[in-house]
């Protein structure tokens, strides 16, 4: 399979224009066919379906039968058989047909050997070149409401994922978004015990959430909101795993991230990455912004 | 043995009572210009010891600080817990992720900031231990260079977060580099010295070999399953337990239980406790509360103890060697600065960047100070060595800030 790389270099991570849908032939493949399709005419997307096995005449019966209770023509989308590993050959498809945004299903929580040594859905997730929405087996088919962006202010590739999440919830009719910042400070604690003044950790915590504060505000004034209501949150505690826990309390229908800067490998799971702890236990379906950037 | 008397228990009241007054007075003064308060306890050490005390009423010193007897054995039972605590505390705050996190340059300085100072002090102690006072007849003494290279390859975390915090450079990229590497020079170092103090250890030593694997093993074991373990619990520990009692007496319970455990299997307690630390301080669960009480009562407690203590065993006048002072600072300069700027170099930092991240790890404060103290106690090192480790970690502490600010100007 040749593709050209520079066509996606620099693409931006939206509009979705072409959104691949992975087909893995399980119990929830209506669902998540069904959720893509609204996805897909909401953001006048055309649709690929891939699936990484034999063609055989049940799948094409079953799969022609999900999309005819759907309302999905069949001359209206382009569908993929192909053979050979599952993670690559999707990473190679989503390359060579310029993907915007791939969905996959994926279990909320994978036992721990199938979380060391990776899903399919999360390995992919951990890989790709494009955006991934992971769709939960509890949350399909619910109405989108609650939708919380992760807004590491120092990072560069913030600003795309906010951009693509607005994007996102203007098209799929999202109202509200809060926009959550995580503070981490490892030392800080050890740094403060032996020579401050209860003032002095009080003033020096309140300009550091004052100063977290500042830097939402700084990124959503450079943001086109459109109509949404934006909330704004300031949490503490591990990158990735208190933005995880804020997710479940709140009870939010996604989750915006941005992809991870590097390769994620097993030592990432050892020691623990931010993206990891969501991924060990999805609170909520998981959109991850791939910005090209 | 006799019993612990009354008398004995007024003794060791008085003592630990003064201790801890006057290291509070005599830091905070010394907070005002922005001095760490490591240094204020030790300024209380050499005040109450032998340099000072000792030398104008020496009377009035052995009644306060007896060298033997009851009061010296629970003096010297509340260092030893001191120092275990203090461990424990400096991994709290290790999170070997953030390393990983923050990719080529933490990757790259971290290694480079262990590498040429270790090199730099072991080929030092090798070739020419007679610049540390260590001309010994039989030769030298490879494990002596070890303990110089470690000595001059470990950061002491504490101070440069302080100074990071005071800067306001704590949450910038380079503040959050300066901390990863600082982080894994800590775990390096603590690892190697462990290993030095175990085959150190005479007739008690498992060899070489075996040392080895056991710390391998142990470290393996409490920062995998352990630490799954306590990441497990402490959710329960923080909402089913008394608040802050609970997560207090178990994590510091556990600590001494592993510290026990390395010191049963040869190795010293210190190990057991620093990978307690880590193996508590990585649990995304523990709460920044349950982490700053921890941090609290050890630091304002212990600490003033075993830094005081230090002045109390040691004359710092009668071992101020000025050779050994000048070249224990040269040398700590030297391998550390180029050391972490070359890495934060090979990492993508411009060099003025470079050297302030340079500048920034050559701090080596308490942790030098503690490290320096089992030497001693283990008879790894001459008391003018000593002495000549605490100036230079006081010093690379002092200039640490100015020099910092001049590279970021």
């Amino acid at each position: 399979m040749e593709f050209d790389l520079n066509k996606l270099k620099k693409r931006p991570s939206y509009p979705f224009e072409t959104i691949a849908v992975g087909l893995a032939f399980s119990p929830r493949m209506e669902i998540i066919l069904s959720e893509a399709k609204k996805i897909a005419d909401a953001c006048n997307a055309k649709l690929v379906l891939i699936h990484i096995g034999t063609k055989t005449k049940e799948k094409e019966k079953s799969l022609g039968d999900i999309l005819f209770r759907n309302n999905i023509e069949e001359r209206k989308i382009k569908t993929i058989w192909a053979e050979g590993d599952v993670v690559d050959t999707i990473l190679k498809l989503c390359k060579l047909n310029i993907i915007d945004l791939l969905i996959l299903g994926a279990l909320e929580r994978e036992n721990i050997i199938k979380f060391y040594l990776g899903s399919i859905a999360r390995t992919i997730s951990r890989k790709a070149k494009c955006s991934v929405l992971l769709i939960t087996s509890t949350s399909a088919q619910k109405p989108k409401q609650k939708v919380i962006i992760n807004a590491g202010a120092d990072h560069p590739k913030t600003m795309h994922t906010i951009n693509t999440a607005f994007y996102f919830a203007k098209h799929t009719g999202i109202k509200e978004v809060t926009l959550v910042h995580e503070v981490h400070a490892p030392a800080l604690a050890m740094a403060m015990a032996d020579s401050s003044s209860a003032p002095e950790v009080t003033k020096l915590k309140k300009e550091y959430t004052e100063e977290e504060t500042n830097k939402l505000h700084s990124m959503i004034s450079k943001c086109d909101i459109g109509n949404l209501k934006i909330n704004e949150k300031i949490i503490k505690g591990r990158p990735g795993y208190a933005i995880r826990q804020y997710s479940e309390t709140k009870k939010a229908d996604l989750l915006v991230i941005n992809s991870p800067d590097t390769h994620l490998t097993f030592l990432d799971r050892i020691f623990t990455h931010d993206i990891e702890y969501i991924l060990a236990d999805l609170p909520c379906n998981l959109l991850i912004v791939h910005s090209r950037v | 043995m006799s019993k612990f008397s009354h008398n004995d228990l007024i003794v060791i009241l008085t003592a630990i009572g003064t201790i801890l007054i006057l290291s509070r007075i005599i830091s905070e003064m010394g907070r005002r210009f922005h001095f760490p308060i490591v240094m204020g306890e030790i300024v209380v050490g050499i005040l109450l010891g032998p340099t000072i005390l000792g030398t104008i009423n020496p009377d009035f010193f052995e009644r306060v600080f007896p060298k033997d007897g009851n009061v010296s054995i629970a003096f010297d039972g509340l260092v030893n817990l001191s120092v275990v605590l203090l461990l424990f505390v400096a991994g709290l705050e290790v999170q070997l992720s953030m390393v990983l996190k923050q990719g080529k340059a933490a990757i790259y300085t971290s290694f480079f900031s262990m590498l040429i100072p270790f090199a730099t002090g072991f080929g030092a102690a090798y070739y020419f231990p007679q610049w540390f006072g260590n001309a010994s007849e039989s030769g030298t003494d490879i494990f002596f260079a070890m303990f110089i290279g470690t000595a001059l390859a470990i950061s002491a975390l504490p101070v440069i977060a302080r100074i990071l915090m005071d800067m306001n450079l704590f949450k910038t990229n380079i503040g959050m580099l300066i901390i990863a590497s600082a982080m894994f020079n800590d775990l390096i170092g603590w690892l190697i010295f462990s290993f030095l103090l175990a085959v150190n250890a005479g007739e008690e030593s498992m060899g070489v070999g075996y040392t080895a694997l056991y710390i391998l093993g142990f470290g393996l074991f409490m920062l995998t399953i352990g630490k799954k373990i306590i990441d497990r619990s402490l959710p329960w520990i923080q909402t089913k337990l008394s608040w802050p009692g609970g997560v207090l007496s178990i994590s510091i319970g556990i600590c001494l239980l592993c510290a026990a455990f390395t010191e049963k299997i040869n190795i010293h307690a210190i190990l057991g406790a620093f990978i307690a630390g880590i193996a508590f301080g990585d649990s995304v669960h523990l709460h920044e509360k349950a982490r700053e009480i921890i941090h609290q009562f050890v630091t304002n407690f212990f600490a003033p103890l075993f830094f005081v203590s230090i002045g109390l065993r040691v004359n710092f006048i009668e071992n101020f060697d000025a050779m050994i002072v000048g070249i224990v600072l040269v040398l700590a300069y030297f391998g550390k600065v180029f050391g972490a700027t070359f890495g934060a170099y090979l990492g993508g930092l411009k060099i003025k960047k470079a050297f302030a991240v340079g500048f920034g790890l050559n701090a080596r404060g308490a942790m030098e100070i503690i490290l320096g103290t089992l030497a001693l106690s283990a008879g790894l090192i001459s008391s003018k060595l000593f002495v000549a480790l605490v100036i230079m970690a006081l010093i690379t502490s002092l200039t640490s800030a100015p020099l910092i600010r001049k590279f970021l100007q």
